[in-house]
C-alpha cells in the first residue's frame, strides 16, 4: 500500500502546482513589494530575464520531471520478479552522456545572452538616456570615457546620494542643493520625477546595507569603503515600498523606506518646499512648550530643524516630519491603515496612497518617542520598544568612555507637546 | 613521533607511507592558507600603496622601516637551515644518529636566530610607529608574518622535541627515519613559503625606479 | 616501534594482559563502557558517535527553527525579541552545516569507507578520533553562548557590570552563519575596537574555528585512508562512488576550509587587538570578508551536498537492481563540481557592485557548475530506467532527494541570471532555494542513508510503516514550509527579518509555511525516534537484506571490530554483487590466520589534546567580556592541547593481535536475505 501511494512520486509536485495557481492571481502578483509587478526600465528588464529562466526551467522540470515519475512508475519492481534473471548490468552509454551535456549546455545559452545584455544594462544609467554622450555603448566607464561620462551623467541625470545608517537611509539630491551639510536632507521617503533616469550613489556610514524598491529595481548593497551605484526610474506615478535587503543588526527588520514617483512639475514644487524653513510656531502654547522640549530633552542635538534648530546633522532631519507619509525608518505608518486599505482595493493599485493622517501621525510620534521604555505609558509599564538597538535613547553603540546612554524621560504630558510640536513641521 | 603505522602494517595502496601522504596533504591546506594571507597582503598593498600614519600624525613609507641587509640575513639562515635538514634527514636514512642531532641542533639553532630576527624587527617597527592597530599594512604585515613565525616557532618546537625524543633510542630504523622525514618536509615547506614572503612583502616594495610599486617616493622622503 | 604490541593472539581484548604503553601507563584496553566510548578508536564507534551528536544537534536547530517559523506566523508576532530571533537564525543556520549536516556526513565517512574499500580501519585512528573530540568540544562552545544568554535574560550573570566591558550584552551570536564584517567586525579608528556586536561573535569565532580544525584533520586522514588503504584490486575507478564523494569532499574541505580559517582569524584580530582588516573606518574592506567567506562558503555547499549525492549513488543502483549508470561520468562530474565550486564564489556577492565583468564571469561560470549537477541527475535517471524499482523507505527517501534536489537546482539556474537575482538576493526565495537543495535534497539524502546502512551498522531493521509515515511527513511538511517562500520572496519579503508588516500580502504564505515547518519537524522527529528505537529495540535482520553491491554488505551485521576477518581481493566495481550474481570477484588475502589481525590500542590523548580546545574556546570569549584572568584560561587550554599531543606522540601506538574467524581458515559466511 505504502509503496503504491511512494510510486505516485509525481504527488510531490502537488503544493507547487497549487502555489503556481494561487500565485497567479493578479492581486498577489501586485503586492506592495512585488518583483513580479515592475514600474520601471530596470525592474522590467530584471523581470523579463527572471521570466525566460522562468520558462526555461519548466521546459526542463516538465521533461525530467516527467521522464523521472514515468521511469519510477514503469519500472517499478513487480511480483515475480525475484525469480526473474539479473539484470544487464550496463554501465552508460557514452551518446546519451555527451547529448544531454550538450543540451544542457545549449538550454544555458538560451538564458546567458539575455542576462549578459541586462548585467550592463542595470549596471548604470544606459547611453540611451543620456543622449549627448558620445560613449561607447558597451561599456562607458573604460577608460578615456570616464570623465566625459560623468560630466554627462551630472548634466543629464538625476543623482541621489544615499546613506544607509542603523536602521534608516538619508537622500540626499546634491544637484539640487538638498545635502545634508545644507541641512537640507530628507530621510527615509524621497521623491523622484516621472519618467527620469536617476543615478543612486551608495554609501553607508555604519554597516553593510542593502537598498531594495523591488517594482522599481533589484537591490545593490550600501557598502562601507566601497562607492556603489545603481540607477532606477519610474514610468508610473506612486508611492512605492522599498526596505534594507542585507542583515544589519537587531532592527534590520525596521529598516525600511518609501518613494515617491511624481510628475516632473510635481517633483519641482517638491524640491522648492524642501528648500524652506520650518516656520514661526503659532499653533498654540502646547506647541511652544514642546519647541522648547525639544531642546531641553536634547533632541536638538542631532536632530535639525532648519529654522529652528540647526545643530544637528546625525539624526533624521525633522524639517518637514509632518507632511511624511511614514515614521521611524518608514516602520510606523502615517496614513489611516482602513482609508489606505480601501483606496488600494478600489484603485486595484497598492501604489495609490492616501493622504497623512493627523491622528494617526500623532498616535505615532508619541508611540516612537516615547518607546525604548524610556517613557510610561497609561498602565504604568515601560512603553514597547519600537526599534530595538535604537540610538535615538540609547547611544550604547560604542564602548568608549563618554558615549554611554543618554536616556531621557518623559512624561505623558511632554511627549504631548512634543507631537503638538513636531505636527505643526509640515 | 608516532602515529599508528607500524613496522609490519601492510604496504599501502599508492607505495607512499601515510605520514609523508598526510604531511604533503597538510601542506597543500597550507598553501590555500598561505596563499589567502598573502593574498590579503597584497591587496591591501595596491589598494593603499601610500604606506601609513605614525602615532605622530607623519606619513611614513614602509622602505624607510625595513632593514633589508638584516631581513635578507635571517632569510639566508632559514635557506640554510633547510640544507642542514636535508643532511639531518640524510642521516636519519642512514641510520647516523649522531650525525643526525648535530644536524637537527643546527636547523634548531638557525631556526631560533630566524625567529630573533623577527623578534627584534617587529619591536623595531613598533618603535618606528607601525602598529597592528594604527594601519591596514600594520594589520596585514604583523599578521602575516607573525603566523609564519609560529609555524617556525611550531617548528623549532617540534624538532627540539625530536631531539630529545632520540635520546630513549626509540627514534630509529624505517619508522624513525620516516618521522624525521616527514618533520624536514614541514620545514622545507615553511622556507619556501618565506621566500614567497620574503619576495611578496619585502622585495616588491623595492621594484621600480623608486620603489613601492613604481609610485614613486616623494623627494622629501628619500 | 610496537615494543609491547601483544604478539600472541587473542579472541577478545578483554583477555588481554593490562597493556602499558610507552609511557608506562595501562592502555584503557580492557575496559569497556564509558571508558571504551571515550577511548575508542574504532572507525565504527567514531562513526556512530559523530552520527549521535550530529542527530541532536540536528534537533536543536530544529527546535531553533521552529521558533524561527512560530515567531513568523503572523505580522508583528513578538514570540521572541529581534535580538532573539537574530541569534536564533544565526545559530540555526550554523549548527544546521556545521553541527548537523557535515558531521552526520562524517559519520557516513567514518562508518563506511574503510568497509568499502576493504579497509580494517582508517589511516590514523588516533587522529579521527582526535578530530571527532575536537568536534564535540567546538559544538560545545558555540552552543555554550546560549547558555550564557539565557542566564543572562534570567539575571543571574546582573551582579558584574557588563556595560563597563561590553557593548550589548547579547550572548548568543546574532551576526548571521556568515558574519559579514564590519557588523560582526569593528569600527572606529586607532584600534578603538568599536563593536556593533558583543560577546556572541567571539563565542562563534572561536566555535567555528574549532570545528574547522576538526574537519581538516579528519579530510586529512580520510583522503590518506582513500588513496592509500585501498584493498588489493581495488584501483580508483573501482571505488564505490560514495567512497569517491567523500575523497573529492575531503579533498574540497583541505582546499576551502584554510580560507575560512584565515578570515576568522583576522576577524579576531580585528576584534581583539584591534587590527583592521574590515575595519572601513581605517581603510579595511568589509567586501574582503566576504571574499574570503564565501570562497570558503561556496565550496562548503557542494562539502554539504556531495556526500549526499554518493549515498544516492549507492541506493539508487541498489533498489533498482541494477549497475549504477554511467559510473565514470558520475565520478567526473563530482570531480566538476568540486573544482568549479571554487570559482563561483562570487555569485553570492552579485549585489555587492562587483561591477558588470566580474558579475558576468560569475553568471557564466555559475551557469557552467549546472551542466555537471545536471550530468548526475541524467545518470540517476539512467540508473532507474530498465530497473525493478523496490520502493524500500531508503529508494523512497533517495527519490525524494532527486526529486527536491532537481526543485532547488532549477531555482539555482534562476539566480545565476545574475540581473534577476539582484531581485532574489536575501528574500525568501533564497531561502526556500537552498532548503530545496540542503534539505530537501541532503536531509533526505542522509536520512535515506540511514534507513539504508542502520541493518549494517547495528544489525537491525527499522520499522518500514513507521518510516514511510516519517518520509511522507518530511516531504510533505518541506514542501508546504518552503514552497511557498518562493512566492514569498518574489513578493519582496527580505530574508533575515525578524517580523513583517501587514498588507504586504505576506501573512497568508507565512501561515502555511509555519504549519509545513511543524509538519516536517514532527516527521525528523518521529523519523530519528524510529531510529533509535531500532538501534536497540529493532527486530534482528540478516547481513545483506538489501541485496547490497559494496564490500560492506559482504560482512556480518554489525561488523566485527577488526572488518574483514581476511583482507579481500577484488576484481571488479561492485565486486560483493558481481560475485555473488556472477562468477568469482572476490578473493580473500591469507591474513587473520594463526597470527591474527592487528589492531591498535585505544587511547585517552585523543581526547585529552581536544580538551585543550573546550579551555581555549571558552578562555576567547571571555576575555572579550573582560573576565579577569581568563587568559589564563586560554593559555592552560593551549598547555592542555601540546601536553596532549606530545603525550600522544610519546606513548607509542601499541597495538595487539586479535583472532578471527579466519582462523578456521574460511571467510566469515555471510547470510542473505531473500528479496
Amino acid at each position: 500500500m505504502f509503496s503504491r501511494f511512494f510510486s505516485r512520486v509525481g504527488l510531490l509536485a502537488a503544493p507547487f502546482l497549487a502555489l503556481i495557481m494561487a500565485g497567479c492571481s493578479k492581486a498577489e502578483m501586485t503586492v506592495r513589494q512585488s518583483t513580479l509587478d515592475p514600474k520601471g526600465p530596470v525592474a522590467k528588464m530584471q523581470y523579463d530575464v527572471f521570466m525566460d529562466t522562468v520558462w526555461l526551467v519548466v521546459v526542463l522540470f516538465i521533461l525530467v520531471g516527467g521522464l523521472l515519475v514515468y521511469a519510477v512508475i514503469k519500472f517499478r519492481a513487480r511480483p515475480g520478479d525475484e525469480d526473474a534473471p539479473r539484470i544487464e548490468e550496463g554501465h552508460g552509454n557514452p551518446l546519451v552522456e555527451i547529448g544531454l551535456i550538450t543540451a544542457s549546455i545549449g538550454a544555458l545559452v538560451i538564458i546567458a545572452i539575455p542576462t549578459l545584455s541586462a548585467i550592463w544594462y542595470t549596471d548604470d544609467v544606459p547611453v540611451e538616456s543620456v543622449p549627448t554622450s558620445k560613449l561607447s555603448a558597451w561599456y562607458p566607464r573604460l577608460e578615456g570615457a570616464k570623465e566625459n561620462y560623468a560630466k554627462v551623467v551630472e548634466e543629464q541625470v538625476l543623482e541621489i546620494d544615499v546613506i544607509g545608517k542603523q536602521w534608516w537611509f538619508r537622500f540626499e539630491y546634491p544637484q539640487l542643493g538638498l545635502t545634508n551639510d545644507a541641512k537640507r536632507s530628507v530621510p527615509n521617503e524621497f521623491v523622484i520625477p516621472k519618467g527620469k533616469a536617476v543615478r543612486i550613489n551608495l554609501r553607508s556610514e555604519d554597516v553593510i546595507h542593502s537598498f531594495w524598491i523591488p517594482k522599481l529595481a533589484g537591490k545593490v548593497d550600501l557598502m562601507p569603503g566601497r562607492k556603489n551605484h545603481m540607477w532606477i526610474q519610474g514610468d508610473e506615478v506612486g508611492h512605492y515600498y522599498g526596505q534594507c535587503a542585507e542583515f544589519c543588526g537587531d532592527s534590520h527588520a525596521y529598516m525600511r523606506f518609501r518613494v515617491e514617483v511624481v510628475e516632473p512639475a510635481e517633483f519641482a514644487k517638491w524640491v522648492q518646499k524642501q528648500k524652506t524653513d520650518a516656520g514661526a510656531v503659532v499653533a498654540s502654547p502646547k506647541a511652544e512648550k514642546g519647541k522648547a522640549l525639544f531642546a531641553a530633552k536634547t533632541c536638538s542635538m542631532c536632530h535639525n530643524i532648519s529654522g529652528h534648530y540647526g545643530a544637528g546633522a546625525f539624526a533624521p532631519d525633522l524639517t518637514h516630519v509632518a507632511s511624511r507619509k511614514s515614521l521611524a525608518g518608514a516602520w510606523l505608518d502615517n496614513r489611516d491603515p482602513k482609508a489606505q486599505l480601501a483606496k488600494e482595493q478600489q484603485t486595484q493599485n497598492t501604489e495609490s496612497s492616501v493622504e497623512v493622517d493627523k491622528e494617526v501621525l500623532r498616535a505615532n510620534l508619541k508611540k516612537w518617542i516615547g518607546s525604548s521604555g524610556v517613557a510610561t505609558g497609561a498602565d504604568g509599564k515601560p512603553t514597547k520598544d519600537v526599534k530595538p538597538g535604537n540610538r535615538m535613547h540609547f547611544y550604547k553603540m560604542f564602548n568608549v568612555a563618554g558615549l554611554t546612554e543618554t536616556q531621557q524621560k518623559f512624561t505623558a504630558d511632554e511627549l504631548d507637546c512634543l507631537a503638538e510640536y513636531l505636527l505643526t513641521l509640515k | 613521533m608516532s602515529e599508528t603505522a607500524d613496522a609490519h602494517d601492510a604496504p599501502t595502496s599508492t607505495g607512499i607511507d601515510h605520514k609523508k601522504l598526510i604531511m604533503w596533504l597538510f601542506l597543500a591546506s597550507d598553501c590555500m592558507f598561505f596563499g589567502t594571507l598573502i593574498s590579503t597582503h597584497l591587496l591591501y598593498r595596491k589598494l593603499y600603496p601610500s604606506g601609513f600614519t605614525d602615532a605622530e600624525g607623519h606619513q611614513r613609507f614602509i622602505q624607510n622601516l625595513f632593514n633589508i641587509e638584516l631581513t635578507s640575513f635571517s632569510t639566508f639562515i632559514l635557506l640554510m637551515s633547510s640544507f642542514l635538514m636535508a643532511l639531518a634527514v640524510s642521516a636519519m636514512h642512514k641510520g647516523e644518529i649522531k650525525s643526525f642531532r648535530r644536524n637537527v641542533l643546527g636547523v634548531i639553532f638557525f631556526g631560533l636566530i630566524f625567529l630573533g630576527c623577527q623578534v627584534f624587527e617587529f619591536t623595531h617597527f613598533y618603535h618606528q610607529g607601525l602598529t597592528i592597530q594604527n594601519s591596514v599594512l600594520g594589520s596585514t604585515f604583523y599578521v602575516l608574518t607573525g603566523t609564519h613565525g609560529t609555524h617556525v616557532a611550531i617548528g623549532v618546537l617540534w624538532l627540539i622535541l625530536m631531539y630529545f625524543y632520540s635520546f630513549t633510542g626509540k627514534l630509529r630504523g624505517h619508522m624513525g627515519a620516516l618521522d624525521v622525514e616527514v618533520a624536514g618536509l614541514y620545514w622545507h615547506f615553511v622556507d619556501i613559503v618565506w621566500i614567497i614572503i620574503f619576495t611578496a612583502v619585502y622585495l616588491v616594495e623595492y621594484l621600480g625606479p623608486n620603489g613601492i610599486w613604481g609610485t614613486g617616493l616623494p623627494a622629501a622622503i628619500k | 616501534m610496537s615494543h609491547d604490541s601483544h604478539h600472541a593472539p587473542v579472541a577478545c581484548k578483554t583477555e588481554l594482559a593490562p597493556e602499558r604503553s610507552d609511557l608506562g601507563l595501562i592502555r584503557p584496553d580492557r575496559t569497556t563502557g564509558w571508558t571504551d566510548w571515550l577511548t575508542t578508536v574504532d572507525h565504527k564507534k567514531i562513526g556512530i558517535l559523530y552520527g549521535a551528536f550530529a542527530m541532536f544537534y540536528f534537533l536543536v536547530g530544529g527546535v531553533e527553527a521552529l521558533a524561527i517559523r512560530t515567531q513568523l506566523i503572523r505580522p508583528e508576532n513578538d514570540f521572541v525579541t529581534a535580538r532573539m530571533y537574530n541569534q536564533l537564525f544565526t545559530m540555526h543556520g550554523t549548527t544546521m552545516i556545521f553541527l548537523g549536516v557535515m558531521p552526520l556526513s562524517a559519520a557516513f565517512f567514518n562508518f563506511l569507507v574503510p568497509l568499502q574499500i576493504g579497509a580494517r580501519d582508517v589511516a590514523f585512528p588516533r587522529l579521527n578520533a582526535f578530530s571527532l573530540w575536537t568536534f564535540v568540544f567546538g559544538a560545545f562552545v558555540l552552543n555554550a553562548s546560549w547558555f550564557f544568554e539565557f542566564a543572562h535574560l534570567a539575571g543571574w550573570l546582573n551582579s558584574f557590570d557588563w556595560h563597563k566591558a561590553l557593548v550589548y550584552t547579547d550572548f548568543a551570536p546574532a551576526n548571521g552563519w556568515f558574519s559579514y564584517a564590519p557588523l560582526s567586525g569593528t569600527f572606529g579608528q586607532n584600534g578603538q575596537a568599536l563593536r556593533f556586536t558583543g560577546v556572541g561573535t567571539d563565542f562563534w569565532i572561536i566555535g567555528i574555528q574549532v570545528l574547522g580544525i576538526a574537519s581538516l584533520a579528519a579530510s586529512f586522514n580520510f583522503i590518506c585512508t582513500i588513496i592509500n588503504m585501498r584493498a588489493k584490486g581495488m584501483t580508483m575507478m573501482r571505488l564505490p562512488v560514495f567512497t569517491w564523494m567523500t575523497l573529492i569532499t575531503a579533498i574540497l574541505i583541505i582546499l576551502a576550509f584554510p580560507a575560512i580559517t584565515v578570515a576568522l582569524i583576522e576577524l579576531m584580530f580585528d576584534r581583539a587587538f584591534g587590527a583592521n582588516f574590515f575595519n572601513p573606518s581605517a581603510g579595511g574592506q568589509p567586501v574582503l570578508w566576504q571574499h574570503l567567506f564565501w570562497i570558503f562558503g561556496h565550496p562548503e555547499v557542494y562539502i554539504l551536498v556531495l556526500p549526499a549525492m554518493g549515498i544516492v549513488s549507492e541506493i539508487l543502483p541498489t533498489f533498482s537492481g541494477k549497475a549504477l549508470f554511467g559510473y565514470p561520468i558520475i565520478v567526473f562530474s563530482g570531480a566538476v563540481i568540486g573544482f568549479l565550486g571554487f570559482a563561483v564564489w562570487s555569485h553570492h556577492m552579485f549585489t555587492t557592485g562587483l561591477g558588470p565583468v566580474p558579475t558576468a564571469a560569475f553568471a557564466l561560470l555559475t551557469m557552467a557548475i549546472a551542466v555537471p549537477t545536471g550530468v548526475k541527475i541524467f545518470n540517476w535517471l539512467g540508473t532507474i530506467w530498465g530497473g525493478r524499482v523496490r520502493f524500500t523507505p531508503p529508494m523512497v527517501l533517495a527519490l525524494g532527494f532527486i526529486w527536491m534536489f532537481m526543485c532547488g537546482g532549477f531555482s539555482g539556474v534562476m539566480h545565476s541570471a545574475a540581473p534577476a537575482d539582484s531581485q532574489q538576493q536575501d528574500s525568501y526565495f533564497v531561502i526556500a532555494h537552498f532548503h530545496y537543495v540542503l534539505l530537501g535534497g541532503v536531509l533526505l539524502g542522509l536520512m535515506a542513508g540511514l534507513y539504508f546502512w542502520f541493518p549494517k551498522i547495528f544489525g537491525r531493521m527499522p520499522n518500514a510503516p513507521v518510516a514511510y509515515i516519517a518520509s511522507g511527513m518530511v516531504i510533505l511538511g518541506f514542501n508546504l514550509a518552503f514552497g511557498p517562500m518562493h512566492y514569498l520572496g518574489l513578493a519582496g519579503m527580505p530574508r533575515r527579518t525578524h517580523t513583517y508588516q501587514a498588507g504586504n500580502g505576506w501573512e497568508n504564505w507565512n501561515f502555511i509555511a509555519t504549519i509545513g515547518a511543524y509538519i516536517l519537524g514532527a516527521g525528523v522527529f518521529i523519523a530519528f525516534v524510529n531510529l533509535f528505537w531500532t538501534a536497540f529495540k529493532g527486530k534482528k535482520c540478516a547481513s545483506d537484506p538489501w541485496g547490497g553491491r559494496t564490500l560492506e554488505w559482504s560482512l556480518p551485521s554489525p561488523v566485527p571490530e577488526y572488518n574483514f576477518a581476511q583482507a579481500p581481493i577484488v576484481a571488479t566495481r561492485d565486486a560483493y554483487f558481481e560475485d555473488r550474481h556472477g562468477g568469482k570477484r572476490i578473493a580473500y588475502e591469507n591474513d587473520g590466520g594463526e597470527a591474527g589481525v592487528h589492531m591498535p590500542s585505544q587511547s585517552w590523548m585523543p581526547l585529552v589534546a581536544s580538551a585543550g580546545f573546550l579551555f581555549a574556546g571558552f578562555g576567547m570569549p571571555m576575555m572579550a567580556m573582560g573576565v579577569p584572568h581568563a587568559g589564563w584560561i586560554v593559555i592552560t587550554g593551549l598547555g592542555v592541547l601540546i601536553l596532549g599531543i606530545w603525550l600522544w606522540a610519546v606513548e607509542g601506538p601499541g597495538g595487539y593481535m586479535l583472532k578471527t574467524p579466519a582462523a578456521a581458515g574460511s571467510p566469515a559466511p555471510v547470510e542473505t536475505a531473500a528479496h
